[in-house]
């Protein structure tokens, strides 16, 4: 499954500092979106969105804080960078309480930059791997979830059947069936997939 | 020390000391050094209090040489041995604890004042005791009561230390002198002391009768002075009161002129004198030191506004750099003269930036010049516009027709609208109403001044906010320092003009100005 194309969303009031960001992050290998503000961000937002938010603090109308705060009511959680050209302590502390992946002051490092885009997208990368595993499992049966609960445990066939008090033979039915519903190739490969899905619950 | 040096000081402490004692040997008990007013003492302290200790021996000598010159050892050689002894000991340990208790000797606080006064008052009286023990044990007191002499050495000491000592302590220091130097070019210091001296010539002679009477009339002038000159005012007018008392005491013709008494007033009025400008500096100290923090306040902001406005471009110059190197890693040249371009754009808007903050700092000192009212008009349209930028505030701006020309900084009065309309904005957006609205007037309300009304449609200030909000770190945002109104106020009253806010169910503040045919 082809993972969804990740993008840095940029916002900020500075027509300068927005198209200097875009060029050199577009150069960097990364896809661009620019908003002069929260408002115009808001609008165009779309819940499927992935990626990374990079938005100054001082905007005209809502700050970049207010914004983040916006996003996590609409059930979005879009990683935030915060960047700023008043690095002050209080402002600083507000975005970690409103858990930013980083607060950078300008002019920043090109490289703290990436790094911070980079942490951002490994985040979003893990949320999406999880999502597209919940919805792989949301096509298994009741009976099929149960006996792979089991396997991830370890027990084999004949034990399972005693377990679920079905005989040996559907059990192994059940787990072709599973096998070939989320792609996996021998049991190996389906028990990982098991203990991954439970780890990301 | 060197000896040399330690022989020169004693060969102008001793005489200074023997002409002091001589002069103010007035109404003595018996025929000895017991008298309502021995400034001398204050000489041998203040002398032990900067010189040390160690002149103690050259007192001592001082000491019994002035009673043999001064009143011929009334009680023989050996009484004024011993009574020398007594007189010098107890001055070198109240030189000596004042110099282990006082931080500096220019009397700079209240508590330090304290202290000397303290320290002065305790000393004396048993000191006073002392010299009054040894006469009375070899029986030379006889007739006299045993605590009528103690109180009067014990106020002669006292009041000869606490007069004359802050003046001998203010003479040795320089920031004092050189305060007490201006207040004696002040004209007002002249009719001062022309009121203080007719005070005390009333006292004594317009008025008749008893001069303790009268006295508590030179409290009104004293508290005139200390109120305005402070402790170095307070510390000359108690010294010329003195000196007054004294010619006042030689002039009287009443023989039985109650000198203790007298000294006693003399006493109050002294330390309420000290104390009371005492207080004055210290209340100039606390203003000044919060005039200084208001400047490092506002050149804080002023920091804090250059940072943001030079590091955007900053950002955009670093990013391009950044993009320039990529592209020419990879051999892209077709891209970089656009993205050089920009790079030379963003250099010439912080090179702006720099421009701007160099015209602010020439304004840092008040440059008035002519301002017609149509360009204030034009600054005060861009400033609220630049302001209100994509906010839904709607402006206006009415201008009188035919208003005069200003007489103003235009930095600075620039800085102020710019204040009054942020905080319109401010007001409008926090808990502001459906219709927000701004509206600045100019009219002029006399031919002097012209006004600038900048009124919002936000909820106005409650009564007791009215004159608050111009207080600095008062402030009713959650950021900010609460600096800009009082600044802002600073300003203007600095151009002769005024800014208050008016009690209006909606926001409003007056602006006032001089005009140039005013100025």
């Amino acid at each position: 499954m082809q993972p969804q194309r990740l993008t840095v969303y940029i916002v900020d009031d500075d027509a300068s500092v927005r198209d200097s960001l875009a060029l050199m992050l577009g150069l960097s290998g990364y896809s661009t979106a620019l908003f002069a503000d929260a408002e115009a961000f808001l609008a165009a937002w779309q819940p499927q969105w992935s990626g990374c938010v990079v938005a100054d603090l001082r905007l005209p109308g809502r700050t970049g804080i207010e914004l983040q705060a916006e996003l996590r009511a609409r059930a979005s959680s879009l990683p935030f960078v915060i960047i700023t050209a008043h690095g002050d302590v209080p402002t600083a502390r507000t975005a970690f309480q409103a858990a930013a992946v980083d607060f950078l002051e300008k002019p920043f490092d090109h490289a703290q930059l990436r790094a911070a885009i980079e942490s951002a997208f490994s985040m979003e990368g893990r949320r999406l791997q999880r999502a597209a595993e919940a919805a792989r499992l949301a096509v298994l049966t009741a009976r099929e979830r149960e006996v792979l609960e089991h396997a991830a445990q370890g027990l084999h066939a004949k034990e399972i059947a005693a377990r679920l008090r079905i005989s040996p033979r559907t059990v192994e039915v059940h787990k072709t069936r599973i096998m070939q519903k989320l792609g996996v190739r021998n049991v190996a490969e389906l028990v990982r997939f098991a203990l991954s899905s439970e780890g990301g619950k | 020390m060197s000896p040399l040096k330690y022989v020169r000081d004693a060969l102008v402490f001793a005489p200074c000391y023997v002409a002091l004692d001589w002069a103010s040997y007035i109404d003595p008990v018996g025929p000895f050094n017991i008298t309502p007013w021995n400034p001398q003492a204050a000489l041998a302290i203040v002398w032990m209090l900067l010189g040390g200790v160690q002149h103690v021996p050259v007192v001592l000598a001082t000491i019994i040489a002035a009673d043999t010159i001064v009143r011929h050892a009334p009680g023989g050689y050996f009484i004024t041995l011993f009574t020398s002894v007594t007189l010098a000991g107890g001055y070198a340990a109240l030189a000596w604890i004042l110099r282990s208790l006082l931080a500096d000797l220019g009397l700079r606080s209240s508590r330090q004042l304290t202290v000397f006064v303290g320290v002065v008052l305790a000393g004396t009286a048993i000191v006073g005791a002392a010299f009054v023990g040894v006469l009375r044990g070899a029986n030379l007191l006889a007739d006299t009561p045993l605590p009528n002499a103690w109180l009067r050495f014990w106020i002669g000491d006292a009041v000869g230390i606490l007069v004359t000592a802050p003046l001998l302590l203010a003479a040795a220091d320089r920031e004092r002198r050189t305060g007490m130097l201006a207040l004696a070019r002040r004209r007002e210091t002249l009719v001062q002391a022309l009121v203080l001296a007719a005070t005390v010539w009333l006292i004594f002679f317009g008025l008749g009768g008893d001069p303790g009477h009268h006295f508590y009339a030179l409290f009104v002038p004293l508290i005139w002075i200390a109120a305005r000159g402070g402790m170095n005012g307070a510390i000359v007018a108690t010294a010329i009161v003195q000196l007054g008392v004294v010619a006042g005491i030689h002039a009287e013709s009443m023989p039985d002129l109650p000198v203790p008494e007298i000294q006693a007033l003399v006493a109050a009025l002294t330390l309420t004198g000290l104390y009371l400008g005492m207080m004055v500096d210290e209340r100039e100290r606390a203003a000044e030191s919060l005039r200084q923090t208001l400047r490092l306040a506002a050149a804080g902001d002023m920091a804090g506004a250059i940072a943001h406005e030079l590091n955007q471009p900053l950002t955009a110059l670093s990013n391009y750099g950044q993009s320039a190197l990529m592209l020419l890693s990879r051999g892209d040249a077709a891209q970089l003269p656009v993205v050089i371009g920009r790079m030379l754009d963003e250099s010439q808007r912080a090179s702006e930036v720099v421009r701007r903050l160099r015209d602010f700092f020439r304004a840092g000192t008040t440059r008035l010049e002519p301002l017609q009212a149509a360009e204030l008009e034009g600054a005060v349209r861009s400033i609220a516009q630049q302001i209100i930028g994509a906010r839904p505030v709607a402006l206006e701006v009415l201008s009188d027709p035919e208003l005069p020309a200003l007489f103003v900084d235009r930095m600075q009065i620039e800085l102020v609208l710019r204040n009054l309309v942020a905080n319109a904005v401010e007001a409008l957006e926090k808990d502001g109403p459906p219709d927000k609205r701004i509206r600045v007037r100019l009219h002029s309300p006399d031919p002097q001044h012209v006004s600038v009304i900048i009124a919002d449609s936000g909820p106005g200030l409650k009564a007791d906010m009215l004159e608050r909000v111009f207080e600095p770190f008062v402030s009713g945002k959650p950021t900010g320092m609460g600096l800009g109104l009082a600044i802002s106020r600073a300003i203007a009253e600095a151009h002769g003009g005024a800014l208050e806010a008016r009690p209006a169910a909606h926001g409003e503040f007056h602006l006032v100005l001089p005009c140039s045919h005013s100025a």
